[in-house]
């Protein structure tokens, strides 16, 4: 695992590498105006982020991940523990200067437009001027909202708020990326999108945590995940190890025969194996439909399949 | 109109004086409250000793990291953004409306009252105030809590971004946005003003080569015209003004052609004395209180030794002029009405210090409710040591920069009231749009109060209820000199409990409340004067409104404000914008924005 993760980061430094997200028994209690105890979101975290790779937070609605990740840029304060983010506290506000942050909805100012926004936050990073403008340059054409540069974002679409929201958290060309539901609000093809920019950004050298409750986003781009249940964590682990089920052996193939596969099953039981199942995969509903968007872009106005 | 003459005190003096100790005092107050209620709430959340140390590193880290740390460009960059919000949100529409309104008073203001450009100076400035005022509290108490609503803040607080440059780049944007239409509507008001006074007349048939003539009556008004040698005539003033004629020879007749209104837009430059009364048998005296008239203005009593005399520093001819020019407002009060066209009459004398020297009376006609001007040449006769004798105004009267002005009445049982402001030397003009531009300053210092105000509450309250904070404030300013005046006594009637107890009882203000026992009244009097100390110190700290309104009236009477005041004024806003921004700081500090 650790010879992977040198091969994955380009940055020729191989020192060894001090986590880039680390919490220490994070906790936190939702306390009401009299401040009595309301909710416990989040109860003693223990997790490693380390550089380069992808971490997912996976739980469903209301397990502690959002609180985590908002914990973890300060957005909250912790109730007992602490997060820590480049070795920095996390309330800590220079720590910001290599995050970039996803919000689970893309907060912006609506009444701006795309060149703004993302001219906005560079400002905010006092970068010089020509900079600022050749990022957002590659930013806009990099999330493909060229066409709707100078559009005010109160006329955007959520698939395009999401992408403006996207170059935002990139604007400052973060070592850290966090992610918050980054999928929500996006159709296939944009999901799709997304999860080849976080493929390609992990490769660039960046860390990235996200979270979700989309599994198949989790299986398709985290190198580790973290899975959170009422606030606690309940597993935590490489992806690939995780759901390895290391007793059962898929075989694929192609043009057998009935009688081929009657023979195959008589091998199996020979062999003191047991046959689960035979039968004809299907696609997955992701993938059909990926395939159709990509033949009518191949051939317009046609119907696809057949 | 009565100025308070605490305005004219210079800078350093008050600076010295009032400004830093009520700051320092305010600073202490404040930094104690915040420390306690903090500390308290710390307690409750981590514990005493854990707490502390919660509180210590807050403060700690604001002069150790955030405060050096605040860099400029991202303050702009909030700035920038506030004005575009401001500006793609419409609030230029306010200006839309103030244009409006300004066609509007076009119509209902009376062009024929007593000084039109008075009318028209108030009403512009003072719809002007106002109307700042509220775009301050829109534009600023409503922008940080939408943006902690839409959660925009949580793309804003996970960058390099501190709570002070926030706040500031708030502060700075609205301040722009209402600078640039307070630009716009200074101009509009400044052309709206003169040429509403502009106005010009012709002249009546009169007779050929005469030299007094009328002239016709425009604006609700004529003039009486007087020509000189040299043909050119000069009208006497009426409504505040009045106009050269410039004569013409056309075809073998006369043309009189005006001149537009003079000295309708004025600031003139008061000096202002030390006022003390004689009484009747010329012995030192405290003016007579003929009733509940004015509370601020003594009188003197007709026909006897009682005096008003007024003693001026630093006059001298470099400052005055060769003539000395005495303006006063002068109020009659009359024990019967005898004449009322005529008017009481009076006399001024002026009089070097040690009373040696003196001039003759100068009489005089007492204009109520109007200015009194009486021009003092620099050759006059008088007396020294009781002997008649020319008189200099400057070598002879004036002794060590000092000159005493006495205001007598002459006519029996009729008195003059007069407080210390109402007497004045003028030491010239200063230019009229300087003054203007001064008053515009002064609503700009109070837009960027409220602005500070609005952001401040903004910071911890939602929209509405930072809105109707800020406006607490501005309207806890008006009312604070109550608290003040009820603790010196200046009000009778004691505080809060024993206004309630006298409102219940039906018990007279002016006599010491009956409770029963003594001691119960000795009690609640010394309750009642706590709570009025606390509430004078509390209202002490708010800014005071209606000074910055009251420069209004400056302008409009034509007197110019005084630079002290400008830098006075200054002064306190930016200790506003300091103080607002520090408590700021901390509320956002503290606040978790995803709670």
């Amino acid at each position: 695992m650790a010879l992977k993760l040198e091969t994955a980061a380009p940055k020729p430094t191989p020192k060894p590498v001090e986590p880039v997200i680390e919490t220490r028994s994070l906790g936190k209690i939702y306390r009401d105006f009299w401040g009595r105890k309301k909710v416990y979101a989040l109860k003693s975290l223990d997790i490693e982020v380390r550089q380069g790779e992808i971490f997912g937070l996976l739980g469903p609605n209301g397990s502690g991940k959002s609180t985590t990740i908002k914990l973890i840029l300060g957005l909250l304060f912790p109730t007992s523990g602490r997060a820590f983010v480049f070795g920095k506290d996390s309330t800590d506000v220079s720590k910001n200067e290599r995050v970039g942050y996803l919000p689970e909805e893309s907060y912006l100012y609506k009444f701006l437009n795309a060149e703004e926004t993302l001219d906005f936050y560079g400002r905010l990073f006092e970068m010089p001027a020509d900079i600022r403008r050749a990022r957002t340059e590659r930013l806009i054409k990099m999330v493909g909202l060229e066409r709707s540069r100078r559009r005010q974002l109160r006329e955007y679409s959520k698939g395009m708020t999401r992408r403006i929201g996207l170059a935002q958290a990139l604007i400052n060309e973060p070592d850290l990326l966090v992610l918050d539901e980054p999928t929500t609000g996006l159709d296939p093809l944009g999901s799709k999108d997304m999860k080849d920019l976080i493929l390609k950004l992990r490769d660039e050298g960046k860390t990235i945590l996200l979270c979700s409750h989309q599994l198949a986003d989790v299986q398709d781009v985290c190198d580790r995940i973290a899975i959170l249940h009422q606030g606690e964590l309940k597993e935590l682990g490489r992806v690939d190890s995780l759901l390895k089920v290391r007793d059962v052996t898929e075989v694929h193939a192609k043009g057998l025969s009935d009688q081929a596969k009657l023979e195959i099953q008589e091998l199996i039981k020979r062999h003191g194996g047991e046959v689960l199942s035979v039968d004809n995969p299907t696609t997955t509903m992701e993938e059909l439909f990926l395939d159709i968007v990509r033949q009518s872009e191949d051939r317009p106005g046609h119907r696809s399949g057949g | 109109m009565l100025f308070d003459l605490e305005l004219m005190t210079p800078f350093w003096e008050w600076f010295t004086t009032v400004g830093l100790l009520n700051g320092v005092l305010l600073i202490a107050a404040l930094s104690a409250i915040g420390f306690a209620v903090c500390y308290i709430v710390a307690v409750y959340l981590y514990g005493p000793s854990e707490g502390f140390y919660v509180i210590a590193e807050v403060i700690s880290k604001f002069f150790r990291d955030d405060l050096p740390k605040t860099s400029f460009r991202r303050i702009a960059a909030f700035a920038r953004l506030a004005f575009q919000e401001a500006i793609r949100r419409k609030v230029l529409a306010v200006f839309a409306v103030f244009v409006v309104g300004l066609m509007f008073a076009g119509w209902y203001l009376n062009p024929g009252a007593d000084d039109p450009a008075k009318l028209y100076i108030s009403f512009v400035m003072t719809s002007i105030s106002y109307m700042m005022m509220m775009l301050g509290l829109f534009l600023s108490s409503f922008s940080l809590p939408a943006d902690i609503k839409n959660r925009t803040i949580y793309t804003i607080v996970t960058k390099p971004v501190r709570p002070t440059e926030i706040v500031l780049g708030r502060i700075l944007g609205f301040t722009l946005v209402g600078t640039l239409l307070l630009v716009v509507m200074g101009i509009v008001s400044f052309i709206f003003v003169s040429r509403g006074i502009v106005h010009y007349h012709e002249m009546e048939p009169m007779v050929a080569n005469a030299r007094k003539g009328i002239s016709t009556y425009d604006a609700r008004h004529s003039h009486t015209v007087t020509f000189s040698e040299d043909g050119t005539g000069v009208t006497d003033e009426v409504k505040s003004h009045k106009h050269t004629v410039s004569v013409r020879e056309v075809d073998g007749k006369k043309v009189y052609e005006f001149g537009p209104p003079e000295g309708s837009l004025q600031a003139r430059i008061p000096v202002f004395g030390k006022l003390d009364f004689t009484g009747r048998d010329g012995s030192k005296g405290d003016g007579i209180n003929v009733g509940y008239e004015d509370t601020r203005r003594k009188y003197i009593d007709g026909a006897s030794l009682s005096s008003a005399i007024w003693t001026f520093d630093d006059v001298a001819e470099s400052r005055f002029g060769e003539n000395l020019n005495v303006e006063m407002t002068i109020t009659a009060y009359r024990t019967f009405k005898g004449d009322i066209v005529t008017g009481v009459r009076g006399s001024l004398i002026l009089r070097s210090p040690d009373g040696k020297v003196e001039s003759e009376r100068i009489p005089f006609i007492v204009k109520e409710y109007q200015l009194d001007r009486i021009v003092v040449p620099s050759k006059l006769k008088g007396f020294r040591d009781g002997q008649p004798q020319e008189l200099n105004l400057y070598q002879d009267l004036v002794q060590a920069g000092q000159l005493q002005v006495i205001i007598r009445c002459n006519d029996r049982s009729q008195y003059f009231g007069m407080a210390p402001p109402d007497l004045y030397l003028r030491a010239g003009d200063a230019p009229f749009l300087w003054n203007f531009f001064k008053g515009f300053l002064f609503i700009w210092f109070q837009m960027v109060i409220v602005i500070c105000f609005g952001v401040m509450f903004s910071t911890f309250l939602t929209g509405p209820v930072a809105m109707i904070a800020t406006v607490s404030v501005i309207a806890l300013g008006f009312f604070g000199s109550i608290a003040s005046g009820s603790l010196s006594g200046e009000i009778v009637g004691g505080g809060p409990i024993q206004a309630l107890i006298r409102t219940v009882t039906q018990q007279s203000p002016t006599l010491p409340i009956e409770v029963g026992a003594e001691w119960l009244a000795e009690g609640i009097r010394f309750v009642d004067q706590g709570i009025l100390g606390l509430l004078t110190v509390l209202t002490n700290a708010l800014p005071n409104f209606p000074t910055l309104i009251s420069t209004a009236d400056f302008v409009a009477h034509g007197i110019n404000l005084f630079e002290g005041l400008v830098i006075r004024h200054s002064a306190v806003t930016f200790g506003y914008l300091c103080l607002t921004t520090i408590i700021s700081y901390f509320f956002l500090k503290t606040r978790e924005f995803a709670a």
